[in-house]
């Protein structure tokens, strides 16, 4: 992963440091072109691979299937990133809790596509995980019985997949937490007491929302971003408060607060409808026919992984039976013991 | 296999279990080793199974934690795996936790062995709190000592940040007799000064051998305190009769700490009394408590692998083993976890114990 060359700004140096330590600073932050680059690497391979398995399943088949390019990808996940605030203000979830299921979904379909795995139960199983990664846990089950058509197995069989797929670093640093420290610092600055409404503070806040729905947070970092945000409310005394802080590499960072500002106005907006529904139409005969229950290339599947495991109890039958030969003991007698090596089933 | 399932499997077969040396209230913990190079690791499956709202959340706390601290003075999170049902993390391999070396009574410790202790524990709880994250676990069992004499703080499952000042949280976290006075009245706003409490209840164990502020109920627990360090007067800690879940327990005087810690030196009584202090705010912080002057005067600190060493080490202690007589019915989950805690006796107590420290008896200070 290559990281962007923007220069940070930071309302304290200590807290800079911490940042800096950061798994999200060190493992999740791309160029622009890069993030372009893993997206339609992903998806090139998707598209390959189900390909094959589409024409496994009925040959000729594949050739009139309009596949999903990497930006509907990007179309389709955002449209869920929606999703995720309205369930947020339904469950009335801290902000905490909306922003890090934000970052996971997106983190999540920068190792995996929407064509294998689709958003919709994706999205839900990000935003439980959150829930607890914040210290805001609700249990399953109530969080299943007030949204429409999922069971707990939903949530729960990504929940793995999702965790890995973050590589479990689960601790995220926000920018709407930033906009508060920077803004507190502003109030600092002599003259610009007057002007520092609430009302303006929540404008600022909902830039940094709607950044959100942007690869800002991939590429920046939470306070050039929360930067960002305040100047396009205020940009006069934010440029006033970045000459005073004596930022080094000033320069570079009106350009950084330029590129961010132009993502949250041309990007920032829900998506329309009915191009989301385009894509979703078009996912419904692309998707990898292997994680769609009961078809061919489903069931293929599933056979092949039994085969494994069968060879695998197999195996193990054996290994005991070499060690228990030596004694004489036939193999049952052990079974109402406590099975100490119940635990090493993994181990193999 | 997607690539993520993949990375996974790799990762997996980085590692290799070969031994349990332990079993926790939600883990079993094996000594292993890194595959390549033979690096030997401690690695903790969570059965999330068993769990019906998947992943729990002291797993998640405490892989959120870790994955971000690396300090000399807080244990490595090296990797993290799952398999199957399991969540499995891959940990620095420690050799044993100061509650055994409190409680092996072959030990002896100098003034200089327990600032060293003191040392390392505020250090590694500074790094904590300078990242905003409280432990709010502490106690001898959860610090863990490497071969190298080296004290790490672990056990992250009930650890939470508390960037948001003045956010309510819940005040069921720390062991009972480490636990502050505050979270005993029922406190939802505190703060890292509960931790600090806990190490204060750490110094006055290393220096008695035994635990300082044994409660026997969380009620008994406030007494226990009362009756150690005085009834809090409304000077010395404003508000406190205000806290959800005070109770009048009672009018202890105020004894001298020097009357228990007899050999313990002014600044030692100093810097405990200065994390034993009742009005949470003015307790001293991880930060000062590294610039006291006793950690600057004399005896300095011991060197880490000069440190009292339990001869005993996890690894080296016997399991209570089935052997047989296990009955046939007593099968499942919960007769393991129970039958599998581990225990000495007492004969094996005395014969693992340290020939080489026990020269260092005339030189002992009793009680310092
Ligand atoms: N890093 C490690 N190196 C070596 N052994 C370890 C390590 N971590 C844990 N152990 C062993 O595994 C045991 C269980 O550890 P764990 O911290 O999961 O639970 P615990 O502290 O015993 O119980 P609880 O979960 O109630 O705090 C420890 O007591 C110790 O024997
Ligand atoms: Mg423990």
């Amino acid at each position: 992963m290559s990281v962007a060359p923007a220069n940070d700004i930071a309302p304290s140096n200590k807290k800079l440091l911490l940042y800096e330590a950061s798994t999200q600073f060190k493992n999740w932050r791309y160029s622009g072109e890069r993030l372009v680059h893993i997206r339609a690497t992903l998806n090139k391979a998707a598209v390959a691979a189900i390909r094959v398995k589409i024409e496994t399943d009925e040959p000729g088949s594949s050739k009139d299937v309009f596949f999903l390019t990497p930006d509907d990808e990007v179309l389709l996940v955002k449209l869920y990133i929606t999703k995720i605030g309205q369930l947020c203000g339904f469950f009335r979830f801290p902000e905490e809790v909306e922003a890090t299921a934000v970052t996971y979904l997106k983190r999540f379909y920068l190792q995996n596509t929407v064509m294998d795995w689709h958003p919709k139960n994706v999205m839900l199983t990000a935003l439980f995980l959150a829930s607890k990664t914040t210290n805001n846990p609700i249990s399953l089950e109530s969080y299943t019985s007030h949204i429409p058509k999922t069971v707990a197995s939903d949530v729960l069989d990504l929940e793995f997949l999702v965790a890995q797929s973050l590589g479990f670093e689960f601790a995220v640093w926000h920018a709407h937490r930033a906009l508060w420290g920077i803004w507190l610092d502003i109030q600092n600055l002599s003259d610009s007491m007057q002007g520092l409404t609430p009302e303006v503070y929540d404008a600022a806040l909902n830039h940094v929302r709607a950044s959100r729905l942007t690869d800002a947070e991939l590429i920046y970092t939470p306070s050039q971003i929360a930067l960002a945000a305040i100047s396009l409310v205020l940009p006069d005394i934010t440029s006033q408060w970045v000459a005073t802080k004596q930022l080094n590499g000033s320069s570079g960072l009106a350009n950084v607060l330029d590129d961010i500002k132009a993502m949250i106005s041309t990007h920032g907006l829900t998506p329309d409808v009915e191009s989301v529904r385009e894509v979703d139409r078009r996912l419904k005969l692309c998707k990898n026919p292997e994680k769609v229950v009961g078809s061919r290339a489903y069931l293929t599947r599933k056979r092949e992984e039994e085969m494994i495991a069968e060879e695998k109890r197999n195996k193990k039958l054996q290994k005991g039976n070499v060690e228990q030969d030596p004694f004489g003991n036939p193999l049952r007698q052990r079974k109402g013991l406590v099975d100490y090596d119940d635990d090493d089933d993994d181990d193999d | 296999m997607d690539a993520v399932e993949k990375a996974n499997t790799e990762r997996q077969r980085r590692w290799v279990k070969d031994k349990k040396v332990g079993e926790g209230t939600y883990a079993v913990v094996y000594q292993g080793r890194e595959a390549s190079t033979g690096r030997k690791v401690a690695i903790k499956k969570i059965k999330v199974g068993q769990f019906k709202d998947g992943l729990d959340m002291s797993a998640i706390r405490e892989v959120k934690y870790l994955r971000e601290l690396k300090h000399e003075n807080v244990i490595e999170l090296l990797d993290v795996f799952s398999s199957k049902t399991n969540l499995n993390l891959v940990l620095e391999f420690l050799d044993s936790d100061l509650e055994m070396i409190v409680k092996d009574r072959a030990l002896v410790f100098l003034p200089a062995d327990i600032k060293s202790w003191m040392a390392m524990t505020f250090r590694g709880l500074e790094f904590c709190h300078r990242n905003f994250v409280l432990h709010r676990d502490l106690k001898p069992n959860n610090l863990l000592i490497a071969s190298n004499g080296v004290l790490k703080i672990a056990d992250f499952g009930l650890a939470r940040d508390y960037a948001d000042p003045g956010y309510k949280m819940t005040c069921q976290v720390i062991t009972r007799w480490y636990r502050p006075p505050e979270l005993l009245f029922g406190s939802r706003y505190y703060s890292s000064a509960v931790d600090i409490w806990s190490v204060g209840c750490i110094f006055a164990e290393l220096m008695l051998r035994i635990p300082y502020l044994p409660g026997e109920s969380d009620m008994d627990q406030l007494k226990t305190i009362f009756r150690a360090l005085g009834t809090p007067t409304e000077e010395e800690w404003p508000g406190h009769t205000k806290l959800p879940d005070y109770v009048p327990v009672g009018q202890f005087p105020k004894p001298a700490m020097r009357d228990l810690f007899t050999a313990a030196s002014a600044d030692t009584l100093n810097l405990l009394s200065k994390c034993l202090i009742y009005e949470p705010r003015k307790r001293i912080t991880a930060r000062e408590a590294l610039t006291h002057p006793y950690f600057f005067a004399l005896p300095y600190p011991t060197f880490p692998s000069k440190l009292p060493k339990c001869s005993n080490q996890f690894s080296a202690r016997p399991l209570e083993e089935v052997d047989g007589n296990v009955e046939m019915n007593a099968s499942g989950p919960g007769v393991k976890a129970r039958s599998l805690k581990r225990k000495l006796t007492p004969d094996e107590v005395e014969d693992r114990r340290s020939i080489a420290r026990r020269l260092d008896f005339s030189k002992h200070t009793p009680g310092s």
